[in-house]
């Protein structure tokens, strides 16, 4: 089984809606999205969703009313100024650091466990996908993103399918290394944008961290060819390869506003035969691994 | 010498777990006698910087060496600063395997 995973660095350079299109192009795979903070790839493949289930991580301070002495150790104890005057603690502020459970007097404080989010096993026309959704204001979170995985794993032997496409998260931080560490093969995502080549190189040193091998797609390049000319040449410096570049195209706002994949959206021409492209040259990168 | 494996259970016929931050446990083993000794990963279950959290357990246990399959950043730049030897190719077998084909190649 080999998984393939999309990332980019810097967010909004179009890592899902390249996902999507892979979806609708391949066989044989579970996709997962594992872009916990801001799942929005279910908004594409619309997945008939068969089982949730919730995800309880953090944890929160509760104050045993009855018992509390009103000393106010725990509210001058507390960091985050989540005790109310009242002594009741507002969960949303809470970080869980327990300070306030060790500090009171009267041990009338514990934790309880939250829901932070749910995860989804759903089907979809493309075959199988599992996708999760923090709470509001929830932290987002290497653990689901793991989670995720590690479901897609048991999807892909329980179908006996044979790979897995992980719309990853942006960024470079601890979902991220959730998301890349033992996967076969990256697909970075950049922009001709004086962001997205620096992001593009916090992102390679990533994915050379992990080890895992990485291909370039430059999306939107012919927004600034001056950048894409420098993209390209760091690319070869690194040895990298640069397996497409993507023209910008008003059509593929279109399809998103239609909610519609882009390689099966009708208004569009050129940049879907560009993407089929790429992802041909993708799945072939992949089974050489 | 003191070797610690990222592992997928608590015992040396377990299978290495490659993840070094979110493996459910470290098993450390004592290369000459092969007695060991399980730890549950404290990074298993956590929101965010599991890694971190799991070099803090081998900076506890005054091992030498961790056999696991990737780690992240900081973790490797945690566990150089505690002087741990990582090494990166370990997946794929029982933790006892690891350990023998590490000494093997000594």
């Amino acid at each position: 089984m080999k998984e393939l995973v999309i990332v980019s660095g810097k967010g909004g350079t179009g890592k899902t809606t390249l996902a999507a299109s892979f979806a609708a192009l391949s066989n044989d795979k579970v996709m997962a999205d594992c872009d916990v903070d801001a799942a929005d790839l279910h908004l594409l493949l619309k997945p008939n969703i068969l089982k949730t289930e919730k995800f309880i991580s953090s944890q929160v301070a509760v104050i045993d009313q009855e018992s509390c002495l009103a000393c106010d150790i725990c509210r001058n104890v507390c960091r985050f100024d989540a005790i109310s005057e009242d002594y009741v603690v507002n969960p949303m502020d809470c970080e869980g650091c327990r300070f306030c459970e060790r500090m009171c007097p009267i041990e009338a404080i514990h934790m309880e466990k939250q829901e932070n989010g749910r995860w989804h096993i759903a089907e979809t026309e493309f075959g199988p996908m599992v996708f999760a959704q923090l709470g509001v204001a929830e932290e987002n979170s290497g653990q689901l993103v793991s989670l995720v995985r590690k479901e897609a794993q048991k999807l892909a032997k329980e179908n006996n399918l044979n790979y897995i496409i992980i719309d990853g998260p942006p960024g470079v931080g601890c979902p991220v290394n959730s998301a890349i560490t033992g996967a076969q093969l990256a697909v970075i995502v950049t922009e001709p944008t004086m962001s997205g080549i620096h992001d593009l190189m916090r992102i390679l040193e990533l994915t050379r961290q992990f080890r895992v091998p990485a291909l370039v797609i430059v999306n939107k390049f012919d927004l600034n060819l001056e950048n894409t000319k420098e993209i390209k040449s760091y690319c070869q410096k690194q040895q990298v390869e640069v397996v497409g570049e993507i023209p910008f195209d008003p059509g593929v706002i279109e399809a998103l506003k239609a909610g519609e994949i882009l390689v099966r959206f009708s208004g569009d021409g050129k940049v879907s035969e560009i993407v089929a492209d790429i992802w041909k040259r993708v799945f072939n990168r992949l089974q050489l691994i | 010498m003191n070797i610690a494996v990222s592992a997928a259970g608590d015992s040396l016929d377990d299978q290495v777990d490659g993840r070094f931050g979110r493996c459910p446990f470290f098993v450390f083993v004592e290369s000459e006698s092969m007695a060991y000794k399980a730890v549950p990963n404290p990074g298993a279950g956590a929101m965010g910087g599991a890694a971190t959290k799991a070099a803090q357990v081998l900076a506890e246990s005054n091992v030498d060496i961790v056999l696991t399959g990737s780690v992240g950043p900081n973790a490797e730049r945690s566990l150089n600063a505690l002087g741990v030897e990582v090494v990166t190719d370990a997946s794929g077998t029982t933790v006892r395997e690891a350990v023998s084909n590490f000494l093997d190649k000594k």
